[in-house]
């Protein structure tokens, strides 16, 4: 029987690295909303929870067009991400540990955390919000299905988020940072702001990596392509320009600074600029793009005579 | 069978063109993004507009043959980036759904049972 046991769970023990929390550490989001799930809908339901607790106005019903499969009886990861970005907030997966948790719950963010309630080989995926931990009584307290306050103790959820590999994301507003950071990570949430079209939320968030990291490159690049995609040119043209001083010779800064400065009508600099960039090709990849953008330059152009 | 195959005309029809509009354009044409930026070095090209779109179009169908309403894919597909995308058009079948489905019969049953008193599982507590 223990190697029947065994077989079905592979009964790997939980590493320290993802147990250890400080002694006695004990925090409980009392306040944490509740949206009780009707069946397989623990996506959506989580996912209200986690938006409303940071001050989103959600509704269970629009989050459930937003990401329910009704096919797989379930939610992707993916789009829960994909969902919480389009509700102006920062989705930020989490590290996998107990202590990354812990962090959050501090800083007054529930969890979003992925449990397989089942086993490897009889899999019951479930979505549940940590809103809890008390290292003492060895308890994690979590919103969970239709139960307000579902107390579990620190081992048994541990086993179930394992086999989760330890997947939990928090909801942040874009002022707000990751209690622990791992930077590309948060950088690479931004990005995807950005990239889905929250420029709003991009802005903001760039300005608060900003803060903290005032010569990174990357964010500098952030803020001054949200410019750009507001249709800041001016803004846009002088974030470009500071970056290129700084950081030397970057392609797609210059390809960009080319864009901004075609939109302002400046289109002789603008060729200057994207010709200073195929010249260099320094980084192969984006080598289409600069063609690409020459010739929309030349097309912005010829539209203008 | 004529109402499925009916459906899957409509699936085809919506799915061509979900490729040729609603394409959310946030930026101007021709600006690299940070996420490009980011990418991994590993990817020697950018994604080409072609190879976007077929994604897209391929998640898109995937989406409505589980389930979803035409009119909410668009939605669901503008707020993915590429990398996002590209994973599901990938592994959209290995992706995990969370959403409490479970199906068990005889033994499994009685073996989970055991493995639930012994405090292996959590998997019968109502949630």
């Amino acid at each position: 029987m223990p190697a029947l046991l065994f077989l079905l769970c592979g009964c790997a023990s939980i590493p320290d690295a993802v147990r250890d929390v400080p002694d006695g550490a004990a925090v409980e989001l009392d306040h944490t909303p509740f949206f009780p799930q009707q069946r397989y809908q623990c996506g959506p339901a989580a996912l209200t929870t986690v938006l409303a607790a940071s001050g989103v106005d959600a509704s269970l019903e629009a989050l459930i067009d937003k990401v329910y499969l009704p096919g797989r009886q379930g939610s992707l990861q993916i789009e829960l991400v994909a969902a919480a970005r389009t509700e102006s907030r920062l989705p930020y997966v989490i590290d996998g540990t107990l202590a990354a948790l812990l962090a959050e719950l501090e800083a007054g963010r529930p969890v979003l955390v992925l449990q397989n309630l089942g086993v490897k080989m009889i899999p019951r995926w479930h979505y549940a919000v940590v809103v809890g931990i008390d290292e003492k009584q060895s308890e994690i307290v979590l919103r969970s299905g239709t139960d307000r306050r579902r107390v579990t103790p620190i081992d048994t959820f541990l086993r179930t988020w394992r086999r989760g590999e330890y997947w939990g994301m928090v909801a942040l507003r874009p002022d707000e940072m990751p209690a622990v950071i791992d930077r590309e990570r948060y950088l690479a949430a931004i990005a995807a702001l950005e990239e889905t079209g929250q420029l709003e939320s991009a802005a903001i968030a760039w300005r608060t990596a900003g803060a903290r990291w005032p010569d990174e490159s990357v964010v500098m690049f952030g803020l001054a392509n949200t410019a750009l995609a507001s249709g800041d040119y001016v803004s846009a043209e002088s974030g470009y320009r500071r970056l290129l001083a700084q950081a030397g010779a970057s392609t797609a800064a210059r390809n960009n600074l080319a864009l901004a400065l075609a939109h302002q009508g400046r289109f002789d600099e603008a060729m200057t600029e994207i010709k200073v960039a195929l010249g260099a090709n320094d980084e192969p990849r984006f080598a289409d793009v600069l063609q690409d953008t020459l010739n929309e330059i030349q097309r912005m152009a010829e539209r203008a005579r | 069978m004529i109402l499925t195959r009916t459906r899957a005309l409509v699936m085809r029809v919506v799915s061509v063109s979900l490729i040729c509009m609603g394409f959310a354009q946030v930026a101007p044409a021709g600006m690299i993004g940070t996420s490009q930026l980011l990418e991994n070095e590993a990817r020697a090209e950018s994604l080409t507009r072609i190879e976007m779109l077929l994604a897209r179009d391929d998640v898109g169908q995937q989406l409505m043959t589980l389930g979803v309403e035409p009119a909410l894919v668009l939605e669901r597909l503008n707020a993915m980036t590429t990398e996002e995308l590209l994973a599901l058009e990938h592994r959209f079948d290995e992706q995990v759904a969370g959403g409490d489905a479970l199906a068990i019969i005889g033994t499994v049953f009685l073996v989970l049972l055991i493995l639930e008193l012994v405090g292996v599982t959590d998997i019968f507590k109502s949630i």
